[in-house]
């Protein structure tokens, strides 16, 4: 054998002129100033348009950097803090399209918990609604956050159909959303009221609205707590639901709010038994995927 | 408005071309005058499959309403195709599971309680949970598995049935429990013109015995080609066994096919044509090449093998099995039907990494000879593309890799069978019988997850054709001595094909490529 080959410089080397013959190839491969010759079919758009995006934090590399950054820092953080307990994430496996996870909120730490609780599919193309007045208010806090949550500015103070707007475009282009319908932490870990925009949301962009209840996020870091201490959580995922045709942004906000209420007390169905009829009219059917088929 | 099909004589303004190299990829500069067959656009899809789905379960073609057929108390098998097609497998929900779970809807309200689900996998391999849960779906497999969701098992001597001989004398058999059965929902999906029709029942539901009745080297040789129904004898034979199966059992046909959107976004470069290529795709095409190039071959495996084929809904017709495929071809047709004028001395086709056989597996060098020469060859009408004693041109680096899970047949009969002779008919008179009763093999097909024992004698007959037709095949980038080993020739570079082919054909050959995937069927007049 010469000396010569099949070492790793050698192997390196030709690496290398290969992708410069690659590049040189392309580069010389197509005349893009020149007419596009009469014999060649008419151009056309062979594959659908991508889906809109909206911000830097929803592109590449960034989506891959957060990637990294959520398996190696925030969820082995999470992990260790607070061994959350997730229950019912058969929900979020079983999802064929966006939807938007309602969740209670009583600390800062609920975001991680939430997004510790997806499944790792939807985790990826989650996004998070976060205060604008809050962590917006410095850009650099509010890049950095992104950075690490995926988070967009959500207005809590004026200008809510415009924010309502650029959500529903986030779902209808094929992202989850987070969203804390009661609009801000609660003072004593009690839930609050819903406020009507998950509804809106909802009815605007027919996602299914996933309940979901956190337990102990509140000890882990409440209002005014800047670093969280240790304490168990439970993260309960409840069934999706959609509004009904007939049923107005308020009347289905105000279920979804009885949803995560009863999460917090309900204990879990066992699995169910009988004939295959009786299963299949007790499992959930499937969305439907481009609109109602009835 | 979709384009269709084209072909574009080279010249100094084409850019290079691609071509598919197994798990990678390569952009070739064809010789002038050189012509290019590019597939169809994908069509517009149906808004609205499951309204579709509903409507032709409702007005089926020469049969009845399948409301009307569903009975309380009777005995229903809905059975459906395996993973083996479409390729790349379908971003989910699969249109199986579509249509499956409006039947079973149907049958939840007709009150029927003996209802099972049958995988009609022939002699291919048995799919994982994994893979059987994303044909279905997560409603189906957590409703039916494993006791009324279930794969057929070809060599069950208790759950198969002999049914009678064809008037040509071919042997039918048919899973016991569909042979029982009232009714017997057939759910279809129709990628190429191959498949669907009668050829569903009889060989995905039969037993060696029936499938070996067309699955020879005899009647391959007298398919031309076998993607072209009417003058296939594959298809002849499938109709008699399938006719005599309609006699024994109510068959009803649901029949489903898809557009030609193989790639997900991510690689929309392979599905453009190259004079469609904008910056964009140049850069994903550099990028790819170097991380295919650099990549070691199991995680290219894992990273090509991932990708899911956001394919869309085209047609969707139910009822008689002839007057559904009828149909169905048409729709298959429209998508990917091109017209050719003429053939060429030398044809060249990029083998990609993926075939019916070796989904989530490498492809073997017996499978490479059976994609390239086998499918993408025959994918024609009224003659090949390539001439009498032509040069066939692939690219694949064919290495000897197997997947012993999968494939451990193949390994034998790569080692050992194809070590003594390459021609087919000796092949299958001296060998097959014996793998095809080989205890190990056998049991490896119905407990582990093997295709059976004479299964890569049939991806060695498919390829028989083009063996015979070809003057020679040579296989660029391919290890030199596995593409000995299959009895073809091995050039390192297309120039150095085009040169060895040379020797074969004469001076100033005229070349077409076929750039596929997406699949085509060249019409050639």
């Amino acid at each position: 054998m010469p000396w010569y080959s099949e070492g790793p410089l050698t192997r390196l080397g030709d690496l290398a002129g290969a992708a410069l013959d690659d590049v040189s190839r392309v580069r010389k491969g197509w005349h893009w100033s020149s007419p596009r010759p009469h014999t060649w079919p008419e151009q056309g758009a062979v594959v659908p348009p991508p889906p809109s995006d909206l911000g830097w934090a929803r592109v590449e590399p960034v989506r891959s950097i957060r990637w990294l950054i959520q398996r190696a820092l925030l969820l082995p953080f999470t992990e260790v803090m607070v061994h959350p307990k997730v229950e019912g994430r058969e929900w979020v496996k079983q999802l064929k399209r966006p939807a938007i996870f309602a969740a209670n909120h009583s600390s800062h730490a609920d975001t991680s918990l939430i997004l510790y609780s997806l499944t790792d599919a939807a985790r990826d193309r989650t996004v998070v609604a976060a205060a604008a007045d809050y962590w917006f208010k410095h850009p650099v806090l509010g890049n950095v956050v992104s950075l690490f949550l995926n988070t967009f500015p959500f207005s809590r103070t004026g200008g809510a159909q415009g924010q309502l707007h650029s959500s529903s475009e986030l779902l209808k282009s094929g992202w989850n959303l987070v969203l804390f319908p009661e609009g801000s932490r609660s003072p004593d870990g009690r839930i609050q009221e819903f406020k009507p925009g998950v509804g809106f949301l909802a009815r605007e962009t027919g996602a299914p609205v996933v309940p979901l209840h956190i337990q102990g996020a509140f000890q882990v870091m409440p209002r005014h707590q800047r670093l969280p201490v240790p304490y168990p959580v439970r993260v309960r995922i409840g069934r999706p639901m959609t509004p009904e045709p007939k049923e107005d942004t308020r009347t289905f906000t105000a279920r979804v709010e009885k949803a995560v209420r009863t999460l917090e007390a309900e204990p879990r169905k066992t699995e169910l038994q009988g004939t295959w009829i009786e299963r299949w009219r007790a499992s959930t059917p499937r969305e439907l995927r481009y609109g109602d088929a009835r | 408005m979709p384009r269709p099909g084209a072909v574009i004589e080279v010249d100094r303004n084409t850019p290079p071309v691609l071509y598919h190299f197994g798990e990678g990829i390569r952009l070739e500069k064809l010789p002038l005058g050189a012509r290019i067959i590019y597939p169809p656009d994908p069509l517009e899809p149906i808004a609205h499959p499951e309204r579709a789905i509903k409507r032709a379960l409702a007005k089926p073609l020469e049969d009845d309403p399948l409301k009307s057929l569903l009975r309380r108390g009777m005995k229903l098998t809905i059975a459906f195709d395996d993973l083996s097609l479409p390729l790349p497998p379908m971003a989910a929900p699969d249109v199986r599971q579509l249509v499956m779970e409006e039947v079973i809807d149907m049958a939840a309200e007709a009150g029927i309680e003996d209802l099972h689900i049958i995988a009609a996998l022939g002699l291919h391999r048995r799919m994982t949970e994994d893979e059987l849960r994303h044909i279905v779906g997560d409603r189906i497999f957590t409703t039916f598995h494993p006791d009324r969701l279930y794969q057929h098992d070809g060599e069950d001597p208790e759950n198969n049935v002999y049914i009678g001989k064809t008037s040509a004398g071919e042997d039918v058999t048919l899973n016991r429990r569909a042979a029982e059965s009232d009714l017997v929902i057939y759910v279809n999906l129709t990628l190429v013109p191959m498949d669907g029709g009668h050829k569903s029942m009889s060989t995905g539901l039969a037993s060696y015995r029936g499938i070996r009745a067309h699955h020879n080297v005899k009647t391959l040789l007298g398919s031309r080609s076998y993607m072209n129904p009417p003058d296939s004898a594959l298809h002849h034979s499938c109709i008699r066994q399938g006719q005599l199966i309609e006699d024994t059992v109510r068959v009803f046909h649901i029949e489903t096919t898809v557009n030609n959107h193989a790639f997900p976004a991510i690689a929309n470069f392979m599905q453009k044509r190259e004079t469609d290529w904008t910056a964009q795709d140049q850069a994903m095409f550099l990028a790819t090449k170097q991380m295919t190039d650099i990549a070691p071959p199991a995680f290219k495996r894992n990273v090509f093998h991932a990708m899911r084929a956001p394919y869309g809904l085209t047609a969707v017709h139910a009822g008689q099995v002839d007057a559904v495929h009828d149909k169905t071809l048409d729709a298959v047709n429209r998508q990917i039907a091109v017209r050719v004028e003429g053939q060429t001395d030398i044809v060249t086709i990029g083998v990609p990494y993926l075939g019916p056989y070796n989904v989530n597996a490498p492809m073997n060098p017996v499978l490479v000879l059976c994609m390239g020469a086998g499918y993408l060859f025959n994918f024609y009408r009224n003659k090949p593309v390539l001439r009498k004693g032509g040069v066939l041109i692939l690219t694949h680096p064919t290495r000897y890799e197997f997947d012993a899970v999968q494939h451990p047949s193949y390994i034998d009969f790569y080692d050992e069978v194809l070590s003594d002779t390459k021609d087919p008919a000796e092949i299958e008179s001296k060998y097959e019988l014996r793998f095809a009763e080989d205890p190990w093999f056998r049991q490896l097909y119905r407990k582990s997850h093997a295709y059976h024992g004479a299964h890569p004698f049939y991806a060695l007959y498919w390829a028989a054709h083009a063996m015979e037709h070809a003057g020679d095949i040579i296989i660029v980038g391919g290890d030199r001595e596995v593409v000995h080993h299959l009895g073809l020739k091995c050039a390192t570079t297309l120039e150095d094909a085009f040169e060895m082919a040379e020797q074969t054909v004469g001076r100033y050959p005229s070349v077409t490529h076929l750039r596929t995937p997406p699949i085509m069927l060249c019409e050639v007049e």
